[in-house]
């Protein structure tokens, strides 16, 4: 469905910068942001592929008006090597057999050069609250490779902390009380408040914990790829989670329960996990995760379970999976260390060695590699290409 | 650990009350008991910068603003510089067993279990531990006074503080020699955790300055002779006469 009002909300936004634009001009604007180049090679059956983007975001925010914050975003992205690719070529067998040869073209994708305003938005802060309109970054949940309550973002389990796109959303905050903080949100789909999403947030610290509990109703859309049907659904998600420390490890759980209108089942998807660090500076840290939408038999996942896990429809594909990260500070400006995917339903696994190193004051190198252990068919398949990554941030 | 901050903060609270900490015969217990009554202004706002030398001799530069208040029970510090980083700021509460880190690139609030406050901040030779506030002195220590001895050219009393049984701090041991005059420590040696004769680190403090009535140094540097590093932080500017707001040590404050 087409979203109206979620198109106009910048250009309320930049229309309220452009009314106070005889201050702003006379106050302080900061301008900053990163340039980022990454290089790509994969290894899919026995050809090797490369990949490269380069990537500059440029950052505007200005305090202007007193208790006003404007801020702004655009990203400018150019692709080049190996940018088209077919999705079925990293499928099983058994799943491409039951796509007709006619429809293959519809699974080719490409990466295209591209210029957008990933957030403007306007954010008026008050003694005890905030008021945030435009397109804006939202995260929500404690987990750290998935967030079974963040319907609004998907996370690249392989890349978990990269930064998420904005979001058309009008959202307020408001801090009653120390450690405690209320917030709405409201995601705009065109002039209808029935579909568009309403979100309501509640965090409590108690001690050592935060708390919070969350409900979102929201309008999910499922596309059905094998004809490439989309289906609006309503859906009701009650979520809780919380972080803390318990006998000296850090811990949190994070889960979801979604309600479906119209619909036999409900979902729910939860993580817990924990973390610690030693007195030599290692950093450890281990996640479990369920996800009801995914599937116990990997026998069992058809093309809609790889698409919808593919474009991030759905956050897994199996149904329970392990997630470990170990971090070692090498030197002062060398971080190494890796994660571990183990997908516990069908028994493959992804591993990721990593290194950061700060090069210079605002120069970062990050190495990440990815080997797949699994047989064809299984989330971790080798047939999905195994390879890494070397990304630098200029930062300005 | 003894916190960096409370100890600045300490230490720049110090000059009011020479007076009475001439007398010779204070105790160790007495000039730490002393230390603490008066190591706590109940705010302060400053701006600190602190330069990284590493192993290979790179270095990194960090800007930041620092927040402080109830005697240092709640802290704020947010990065100005350098772009990488900027932004960037952490909360800490209850002397600093809570800690939360806002990145503004994601919008995102983490909070951390106490371990990571053996985490060092940006790679410096300062723990998250070391930036928060705590009484530590007397709460993790057994204090004994030493001969009294010249340090940096100035009449200090010497202290050893020894970890109580029971204690958690992260050193086994620390020296401290305080500054007769301005009772200003100019020196502290931390010993490691596990080995008491192991000199794990070395505090110079340094430009006493008069600053709001309070004597304040300017400068410190913290040496890390395992490592062979060291992280020298200058005060750019700093206020005590100020009235920094509850609201301030919050998510909310994070995020303005």
């Amino acid at each position: 469905m087409k979203n109206v009002i979620g198109q106009y909300v910048p250009f309320v936004v930049l229309f309220i910068a452009l009314c106070s634009l005889p201050s702003a001009l006379s106050a302080q604007v900061d301008i900053y942001g990163y340039f980022e180049s990454q290089y790509t090679g994969i290894y899919l059956d026995t050809a090797y592929f490369q990949n490269a983007y380069n990537k500059l975001r440029v950052d505007i925010t200005s305090t202007a008006v007193k208790n006003v914050e404007f801020g702004a975003n655009v990203i400018f992205l150019h692709y080049f090597g190996a940018t088209s690719w077919n999705v079925l070529d990293f499928l099983p067998a058994d799943v491409t057999a039951a796509v007709s040869p006619d429809l293959y073209p519809y699974y080719q994708f490409t990466l295209s050069d591209s210029f957008f305003l990933d957030n403007i938005y306007a954010r008026l802060n008050f003694r005890r609250c905030a008021l945030t309109v435009g397109k804006q970054q939202i995260s929500l949940g404690t987990g750290y490779f998935a967030n079974p309550i963040d319907v609004l973002n998907t996370k690249d389990a392989l890349d978990p902390t990269y930064e998420q796109p904005g979001h058309n959303a009008i959202r307020l905050d408001v801090y009653p009380a120390n450690r405690m903080s209320i917030m709405a949100l409201y995601t705009p789909i065109a002039f209808d408040w029935q579909n568009s999403g309403k979100l309501l947030r509640v965090k409590l610290g108690l001690g050592h914990f935060d708390f919070s509990i969350t409900g979102y109703e929201y309008q999910y859309t499922t596309t059905d790829f094998y004809t490439f049907e989309q289906t609006q659904e309503q859906r009701r998600l009650f979520g809780a989670d919380a972080v803390g420390e318990l006998l000296g490890l850090g811990v949190w759980a994070e889960g979801g329960y979604t309600v479906i209108e119209d619909a036999d089942d409900d979902l729910y998807e939860f993580i817990t996990g924990g973390d610690y660090t030693f007195e030599s500076g290692l950093y450890a840290m281990l996640e479990y995760h369920h996800n009801s939408s995914g599937k116990s038999d990997h026998t069992d996942y058809d093309l809609n379970d790889w698409m919808r896990f593919f474009t991030g429809e759905q956050n897994t594909i199996a149904r329970d999976q392990m997630y470990g990260l170990i971090q070692y500070p090498l030197t002062d400006l060398i971080m190494v260390g890796g994660s571990v995917i183990f997908s516990i339903s069908d028994g493959s696994a992804a591993l990721v060695p990593m290194v950061y190193w700060s090069l210079y004051e605002n120069v970062e190198l990050t190495l990440m590699l990815n080997a797949y252990i699994g047989e064809e068919g299984k989330v971790f398949s080798e047939k999905l290409g195994n390879g890494g990554f070397i990304r630098a941030n200029v930062y300005f | 650990m003894k916190s960096i901050t409370i100890l600045m903060i300490m230490i720049m609270s110090m000059g009011i009350f020479t007076g009475s900490a001439h007398a010779q015969e204070m105790t160790a217990q007495d000039i730490i008991n002393t230390m603490t009554e008066t190591m706590n202004p109940e705010q302060t706002e400053g701006k600190m910068e602190m330069t990284i030398m590493t192993s290979s001799g790179e270095e990194r530069t960090f800007l930041y603003h620092t927040y402080s208040k109830g005697g240092g029970e709640m802290s704020l510090m947010k990065y100005l510089e350098p772009s990488r980083v900027k932004g960037q700021t952490i909360l800490m509460l209850n002397d600093a067993n809570d800690i939360w880190t806002y990145f503004p690139r994601t919008k995102r609030i983490r909070k951390l279990a106490s371990h990571a406050k053996k985490q060092k901040l940006e790679g410096s030779d300062f723990s998250y531990e070391d930036m928060g506030g705590s009484d530590e002195f007397i709460n993790e220590y057994d204090a004994v006074r030493l001969d009294d001895e010249k340090k940096e050219g100035r009449t200090c009393y010497k202290l050893e503080l020894t970890r109580k049984p029971e204690g958690s701090a992260g050193y086994s041991r620390l020296v401290i020699w305080v500054d007769q005059e301005y009772m200003v420590p100019l020196v502290i040696d931390y010993y490691h955790d596990e080995d008491n004769s192991l000199r794990e680190k070395q505090l110079i403090c340094r430009d006493i300055q008069l600053i709001d009535n309070i004597y304040t140094p300017m400068q410190y540097t913290m040496y890390n002779k395992l490592d062979n590093t060291k992280t020298t932080m200058k005060i750019v500017e700093v206020h005590y006469d100020v009235d920094l707001p509850d609201d301030l040590f919050t998510e909310q404050g994070m995020q303005r």
